[in-house]
């Protein structure tokens, strides 16, 4: 039965990424004689399909990169756009879906580790709003640190979202999901969200306790060249 | 709201009476601490609508209290929205709403400078003080002590959000008014003011960079300038051009900027800034002020030049030392060519209207003291001529006295005269030039509206005999057109007798001779 009566089951919408913006986010990394390319950044799904070979020939003449990264980026690309394209028929599942979102990335020099509450019910929530704000609060002078944010993201949401499909046609076979408040079945698929009652209830204050504080600070390194040296070739080592 | 309270108590009186008080802008008075205000239920309704166990008023106040109290623990840093989130459990799209929603009604981060709107929003408030439209909000409002005023903070008096710049400063001044909007006790004394009427002390005009084109009165720089420094000035100037630096090094005690002033203010100092200063010139100490058209500007110059010879002869008057004098001999010869470029020049830039109603200015001027340079004129040309005629004939020594006599009452005139002269001819000289190739001009223009309408008539003439040519045509073909009718009559009268010959019925008789 749905608890405290303050919940609102909406009925399932259709796939999309749960914020303001429909972008999907794309990774790139394609590997051809000896040349590397790793990329990652988001697409519009709504924009014209020949759009991406012009992207991917652009790519190729700014990065000089062999003329055979055309036909790859483009198929990458296309593959991806296709996957997401497939869960947009579908429904997906809709409550109250808290989850943390974790950053650990490095961009260039910058290092940002974060973790921070998103709700997926939100759909006017912005990553790249609050990938701008963490930058300007903390000072971040790279601006590639920005977009990186944004698509790690995307990226999570965008793997949340797929979950919550799955779950959607799960619970729909199965007949156990009619009763009960959908953030209890979403959050047992994704097995990431909070308990939401006990936090939000009449009882506790949503003020952090102190020792999480920590856990959701957000922490930006900057780091020199051998460091980053390191790291590189450490992640090179893990690649393969 | 209690924990203000016992912080407060536990600082001295004075901090106390600071710290409770906290300026929002008056137009969110509405907000009180116990409730929640209309104006929040209408921005957020997914709190408040019972839609979610996340969202509740509850959670909602718990927010903008701790957001709030978070600001006020210290005022004085502007609080972000990454240094609270942490703090608080819940969607961090929500969570940036609510903070900014706060930040856009000023209960918090009222009184910093917000990044974005840095550049407009700092610039526009020359004027320091309490924040005008403020008000104050005691965290305990039945407090019987007095109310003080914040303390002033030069540099933080901008309001984050609400105040538009005043479009007119804001225009004038780039990045040097950030440091001259207050008063600056810590520069010198002296203030150039600008035709906008607002005061800038003399550093932060400098800093900002001579590409202000603001007018400088009044007095001039740092220390007072002796003699010695002028004179080493216009010597290493002289020298160096428009290496400031080492002019500078020239003139130890002084350093570059005021160097550079102390030239502009010179009379004559302008003429050797060379034509990098232009603008400059107008910084002549002269009655006129408003320097906004070009005919000003111009007339201006003229001015100059008269102001210029005026100055000359005071100075000679006053017995300058030799360097200047020699200084100043030394610059006409420069003079006359920069004068001139300044002409042409100017001449270039301003319309031809603007141009014809300056010369003529400046004519009239050069006439009024035509009464001198005549003179010196007629007695040079007299003494030519008598040169002249007595090199012909036999010289006897009082001839030849008298033409040193001449020559010397002609030396005898002042230099500064002789100054204006040489100007005068000069001038004049460039006059006769330009009317000589105004005349040419003029000359080209007719011939060429001479051959455009030569073009126009062949034009005319040609279709004229196009047409008449036509109308021939036109004649032949109506000739045969003629004998085509004519022939065609013959066959229908020709037709019409054989068909009489052959008899024919009444009947047919009517509708065939019709």
């Amino acid at each position: 039965m749905k608890a405290s009566g303050s919940t609102n089951w909406k009925g399932p919408v259709k796939f999309r990424m749960p914020t303001a913006e429909n972008l999907v986010p794309i990774r790139l990394d394609i590997q051809f004689e000896g040349q590397r390319y790793k990329d990652a950044f988001t697409w519009n799904p709504s924009d014209a399909d020949n759009e991406i070979a012009i992207f991917a020939r652009r790519t190729v003449k700014d990065l000089k990169l062999p003329p055979a990264f055309v036909t790859q980026i483009t198929q990458s690309i296309q593959s991806q756009l296709a996957d997401f394209r497939a869960y947009e028929g579908q429904d997906m599942y809709t409550g109250e879906k808290i989850i943390p979102i974790k950053l650990d990335l490095r961009v260039n020099h910058t290092l940002i580790k974060d973790q921070f509450l998103w709700d997926l019910n939100n759909f006017e929530s912005d990553p790249e709003e609050f990938a701008r704000t963490l930058c300007k609060d903390l000072g971040v002078e790279d601006p590639e640190v920005g977009p990186a944010v944004t698509f790690a993201i995307r990226e999570q949401l965008y793997e949340i979202a797929v979950q919550s499909v799955s779950s959607a046609r799960e619970s729909r076979l199965s007949k156990k999901s009619r009763r009960g408040s959908d953030y209890g079945s979403a959050s047992k698929a994704s097995g990431l969200s909070m308990d939401l009652v006990k936090l939000f209830s009449f009882k506790s204050s949503v003020v952090r306790k102190r020792k999480d504080l920590d856990v959701y600070e957000p922490m930006v390194d900057l780091l020199t060249n051998e460091e980053v040296d390191a790291l590189e070739a450490r992640e090179e080592r893990h690649a393969r | 709201m209690e924990v203000t309270t016992d912080r407060s108590s536990s600082k001295d009186a004075e901090l106390e009476l600071e710290l409770e008080l906290y300026t929002i802008p008056a137009q969110s008075s509405w907000f009180v601490w116990d409730d929640i205000h209309e104006i929040e239920r209408r921005e957020f309704t997914e709190f408040f609508s019972e839609s979610s166990i996340t969202r509740t008023p509850k959670v909602y106040k718990e927010y903008r209290d701790f957001i709030i109290n978070k600001y006020r623990e210290d005022t004085s840093r502007r609080l972000t929205f990454t240094s609270i989130r942490k703090y608080l459990i819940g969607d961090v799209n929500l969570l940036r709403k609510v903070f900014l929603f706060l930040e856009k009604w000023g209960l918090i981060n009222f009184l910093q400078k917000s990044d974005d709107v840095v550049v407009e929003e700092s610039e526009a408030k020359i004027e320091q003080g309490t924040t005008p439209a403020g008000i104050r909000v005691t965290s305990t409002p039945n407090s019987t002590r007095p109310v003080i005023a914040p303390p002033l903070v030069e540099e933080r008096a901008e309001p984050a959000l609400t105040f538009p710049p005043l479009t007119s400063y804001s225009d004038v001044f780039k990045k040097p008014a950030l440091v001259c909007g207050q008063p600056c006790p810590s520069h010198s004394a002296a203030f150039y003011e600008h035709n906008n009427k607002s005061n800038l002390c003399d550093k932060c005009f400098k800093n900002g960079g001579e590409n202000n084109s603001a007018e400088l009165i009044g007095s001039s720089a740092a220390a007072a300038w002796t003699e010695e420094e002028t004179l080493l000035l216009l010597e290493s100037v002289l020298k160096h051009g428009h290496d400031w630096e080492l002019v500078a090094q020239s003139v130890s005690t002084k350093s570059r900027l005021d160097c550079i002033s102390k030239l502009i203010e010179l009379p004559f100092g302008d003429f050797l800034m060379g034509s990098a200063s232009g603008r400059l010139r107008s910084s002549v100490p002269t009655e006129d002020e408003h320097l906004s058209s070009p005919s000003n500007l111009v007339q201006q110059m003229k001015t100059d030049g008269q102001e210029h010879k005026e100055t000359e002869t005071r100075e000679e008057n006053e017995e300058d030392e030799p360097p200047a004098k020699r200084k100043r001999a030394a610059m006409m010869s420069d003079g006359d060519s920069y004068l001139m470029k300044q002409v042409a020049a100017m001449a270039c830039k301003v319309g031809p209207s603007v141009t014809t109603a300056a010369a003529k200015a400046a004519i009239a001027a050069l006439c009024d003291e035509a009464s001198c340079p005549k003179d010196i004129f007629e007695t040079t040309s007299d003494y030519k001529n008598s040169a002249a005629d007595r090199s012909v004939g036999d010289k006897d020594t009082s001839d030849i006295e008298e033409q040193q006599e001449e020559k010397e009452g002609l030396e005898d005139l002042p230099v500064g005269l002789r100054m204006r002269v040489s100007v005068a001819t000069a001038l004049g000289a460039a006059a006769a030039h330009a009317k000589v190739l105004a005349d040419q001009e003029e000359r080209e223009m007719e011939l060429l509206v001479a051959s455009v309408i030569d073009q126009q008539l062949k034009k005319m003439k040609s279709k004229l005999k196009f047409l008449e040519e036509l109308e021939v045509i036109m004649d032949a073909e109506e000739k045969v057109m003629e004998g085509a009718k004519e022939t065609i009559i013959q066959e229908r009268i020709s037709v019409l007798q054989s068909a009489f010959s052959g008899g024919i019925t009444k009947r047919w008789d009517h509708t065939c001779v019709k």
